[in-house]
């Protein structure tokens, strides 16, 4: 950091009006800077808030103690000879499956010429849904990094005052959601934030209760309703197979919901990425979710095993659910809860429970 | 020193203290202290908060505004009938109009904005009254000053302002009265020609030290500046006397009339003004204009310093509590602001806060062990200026674009206020404990222009859009916010 002051002065603005809002490359951090004096008045342009924010240089990406503790990475940094031997089968496969098809196209050609390019053209269709299939998994993936990047840089700026990284931060949130029309009314109130003086901290807040709490009240219903679906189903459901197929089905579906409700577009690949991470997430927060709804829960189970022990399965599932859900908003949400209380097992138990409830009074 | 209250003012105070919680029952209400010494913008503060609360400006941090939540917001008639009302009308009409920030003020004035809200809870929403009152008092800054002379004797007080006196960026202002204070035997018989000329030389003196070119802020007493209808009474006509140490005041000797004036202004003139409108304060905002005196340099800013530490001490924070308001307020949120922010591009505002944080480190220090909450700030009222980055090679340059005073100069510029103009004043410096440290060299890369309010876009109604400001809903929320739970 050079120290080098700089004096004040002051520029006439008589041709000011036609520069174009400029911006620049990364932002050293403010230092003083030596006085001078600056007469050329077109050297002026005149920046609009936005613009000089979007130009700041990020800080450091990563924060050790990030609000969600980042899921636990199986160490992949050792040599392994399993990884060798599977990348070797699977080149030799796909070498063996290339020749096939070739093989298979050179026949029909000797056969008959139509056939033949019949065949080429499926083996091009092949080709192209594979790289489209690729391409749309790539960027599913992409964009749940991103999210996942920008809950870190969010709690990590949230510490900070850093307005022009708080700047470009809440730009890219605007960049994901502008295609959504639920969103419109906190971005119109984000937009005409602009070119204001607002802290980073607190420009990340307002992005959290405008651009993202209004997302939250979905992601509870569309977790409640799971958990809800989930118990009813468990309590009246005549085979265990079928409940827990129906448990598992429901849960993949939710974190599908959820992650796309936030702005992913999780593919099939970013589907088995997620509910690793929402499991280890789940078993990270599991003893705080645990110690947030205990005695809700052991309540509710045990009334409920006490009628009957169907029921009481059904809670359990229900709050499984919820907890599932509730991990996954963690893990979806672009921005870790700041401003907006974190759902809790108890806000879903009460609903969960009072539909055994009913089903209960039914029954008896 | 002394305390600054004695048993019967303490009884009177609990007194007040008693009837504003009577008066809470019917009406509840919040008596906002703006302080601030003269020209930190305590009007213009009230004038802008009064705005955007009425108008529905733009606060998106101030949570109860930006959830939708307050109703409306309107000005009452206020309680106390012998305070004159605050002209925020006047002052609007200068600011949106004439485009000039409002005079000076002059003398005490008092306005009362009535909020109703809904609140956010349910118990409150079915119990509370969704309705409160902020009582706002603006008054000269001058008389601030005079609240640390409760604590001192005459005596103490002349030796100080003496000291004060012979310091070197004030000697050259005091000289005439110097000279005159040398012919003068305290010991002498008292002598009312004697004693007017002191004290006019003594207000001259005052006078010059406040100009912009030395800017300095420690002044008391403040009604020889703003003496309002107390001019020429013998309350206002003394002025400190050069005596020895030990000195005891003869019956008939000028230095006892002298110390009877001092005491009689006391009483008169800062008693009753701490009582009714200091001592009774909930919320309080400290206005600090600090880039004025760091125009100067750095003695104004020491200075600047030394007279924030002596107002503070007339503070009475604490955490307030349904017991303890029933026999004194306590201020339980303070927030320390530095004003006109606007007037430095948003990059250095860190620095100003810092700045701030530590000129007032000792208040703040002690307000927390009372229990108060505080927050240190930089702000803008009304936002005078945009910004923009000047770019020269691979440097960008943060300039600030607004309208300069007429008169203002900087760097053998001077600007007649019309011109929009770019303006870079200067880096703050990034330590503040360096620049204030004694010894060290003047920082002399600074220069603060002056602004004139900004000119509002009014919409196809021609209704005037909401004032501009910076952090001004920040501060809303930190006095307020909870209030409007």
């Amino acid at each position: 950091m050079t120290k080098t002051p700089r004096k004040p002065r002051v520029i006439r603005l008589d041709q000011s009006g036609d520069n174009k809002p400029d911006s620049h490359g990364p932002d050293e951090p403010v230092r003083q800077r030596k006085p001078r004096a600056q007469k050329d008045l077109a050297k002026l342009a005149l920046i609009p808030d936005e613009a000089a924010q979007a130009s700041a240089q990020s800080g450091s990406d990563n924060i050790a103690d990030a609000l969600t503790p980042p899921p636990p990475d199986p160490s992949r940094k050792r040599f392994s000879f399993v990884n060798v031997l599977l990348v070797a089968l699977a080149g030799l496969v796909s070498l063996g499956f290339g020749l096939t098809i070739d093989q298979l196209v050179r026949e029909l050609f000797e056969r008959n010429t139509w056939l033949g390019w019949a065949a080429a053209l499926l083996t091009l269709a092949v080709v192209l849904a594979a790289i489209g299939i690729i391409v749309r998994e790539f960027l599913g993936l992409r964009r749940m990094k991103q999210i996942e990047a920008m809950r870190e840089k969010a709690s990590e700026l949230v510490k900070a005052s850093d307005m022009r990284a708080a700047g470009r931060l809440v730009d890219q949130l605007m960049t994901i959601y502008q295609s959504r029309p639920d969103t419109a009314r906190g971005r119109t109130k984000m937009e005409s934030h602009h070119g204001e003086i607002i802290d980073g901290p607190d420009l990340i807040r307002l992005a959290e209760c405008d651009l993202v709490s209004p997302l939250d009240k979905k992601a509870r219903r569309l977790v409640l309703n799971a958990a809800k679906r989930v118990s009813v189903v468990t309590a009246i459901s005549p085979r265990a197979i079928v409940d827990i197929a129906y448990v598992g089905l429901e849960n993949i579906r939710l974190v599908r919901q959820l992650a796309e409700l936030y702005g992913g577009r999780p593919g099939t690949l970013g589907m088995v990425r997620l509910a690793r991470n929402v499991i280890a997430h789940l078993a990270v927060t599991g003893s705080i979710a645990i110690g947030d709804g205990i005695i809700q829960q052991l309540v509710g189970h045990g009334l409920a095993a006490r009628l009957s022990s169907r029921l009481g399965e059904g809670v359990v599932n229900g709050l499984l659910t919820a907890r599932v859900g509730i991990s996954a908003i963690d893990l979806c949400r672009p921005l870790p809860f700041m401003a907006e209380k974190r759902p809790g097992i108890s806000d879903f138990i009460s609903d969960i429970v009072s539909i055994s409830g009913g089903k209960e009074r039914e029954d008896s | 020193m002394n305390s600054i209250t004695n048993l019967t003012d303490d009884a009177l105070i609990a007194f007040d203290a008693l009837g504003d919680v009577a008066r809470n029952l019917v009406s509840p209400s919040l008596r906002f202290g703006v302080t601030g010494l003269s020209r930190a913008g305590k009007t213009v503060f009230i004038t802008a908060l009064v705005h955007n609360l009425i108008h529905g400006g733009r606060l998106p941090l101030f949570s109860a505004q930006a959830s939708g939540r307050l109703a409306r917001a309107y000005l009452q008639p206020q309680p106390d009938d012998d305070v004159p009302r605050f002209q925020y009308e006047d002052h609007l009409k200068a600011l949106l109009e004439d485009r000039i920030w409002p005079e000076s003020t002059r003398a005490i004035s008092e306005l009362r904005l009535t909020i109703e809200y809904e609140s956010a809870s349910a118990w409150n929403r079915t119990f509370g009254r969704g309705r409160i009152s902020l009582d706002i008092v603006d008054y000269p800054g001058e008389w601030l000053l005079d609240l640390p002379l409760l604590g001192k004797s005459y005596e103490e007080w002349s030796k100080e302002a003496l000291t004060l006196s012979n310091l070197s960026n004030r000697a050259p202002l005091a000289e005439k009265w110097h000279q005159k204070l040398k012919a003068i035997d305290p010991a002498g018989v008292e002598d009312e020609t004697a004693a007017r000329e002191l004290a006019s030389l003594f207000t001259d003196y005052l006078r010059n030290c406040r100009e912009d070119s030395t800017a300095l802020s420690t002044l008391p007493p403040g009604r020889f500046l703003m003496p309002g209808d107390l001019e020429g009474s013998p309350a206002l006509t003394f002025a400190p006397l050069d005596m020895p140490e030990d000195a005891t005041a003869a019956a008939g000797s000028l230095h006892a009339m002298m110390a009877r004036r001092y005491e009689s202004y006391k009483s008169i003139v800062v008693k009753p003004f701490f009582r009714e409108h200091f001592a009774r304060i909930d919320r309080q905002i400290v206005l600090v204009d600090v880039l004025q005196a760091l125009n100067v340099g750095k003695d104004a800013v020491i200075d600047l310093e030394n007279a924030l530490a002596d107002i503070l001490t007339c503070f009475r924070p604490g955490r307030a509590s349904w017991l303890t308001s029933l026999f004194s307020a306590r201020t339980d949120r303070i927030l320390f602001a530095a004003a006109k922010a606007d007037h430095l591009h948003h990059e250095n505002h860190d620095r100003l806060e810092r700045l701030l944080s530590h000129m007032v480190d000792k208040a703040v220090t002690k307000a927390k062990f009372a229990g108060a909450k505080v927050d240190v700030l930089a702000m803008a009222a009304i936002r005078a200026t945009g910004e923009a980055e000047l770019r020269e090679g691979i440097e960008n340059l943060p300039v600030i674009v607004g309208t300069p005073i007429k008169g203002e100069s900087i760097d053998d510029e001077t600007f007649d206020g019309k011109t929009e103009t770019a303006i870079f004043p200067g880096d703050l410096p990034e330590n503040p404990a360096k620049l204030l440290a004694r010894g060290s060299k003047l920082q002399s890369d600074l220069n603060f222009v002056r602004f004139r309010p900004p000119k509002l876009d009014k919409t196809a109604e021609g209704l005037t859009l909401s004032l501009p400001h910076i952090r001004l809903d920040r501060a809303l929320e930190f006095l307020l916010g909870d209030q409007l739970q």
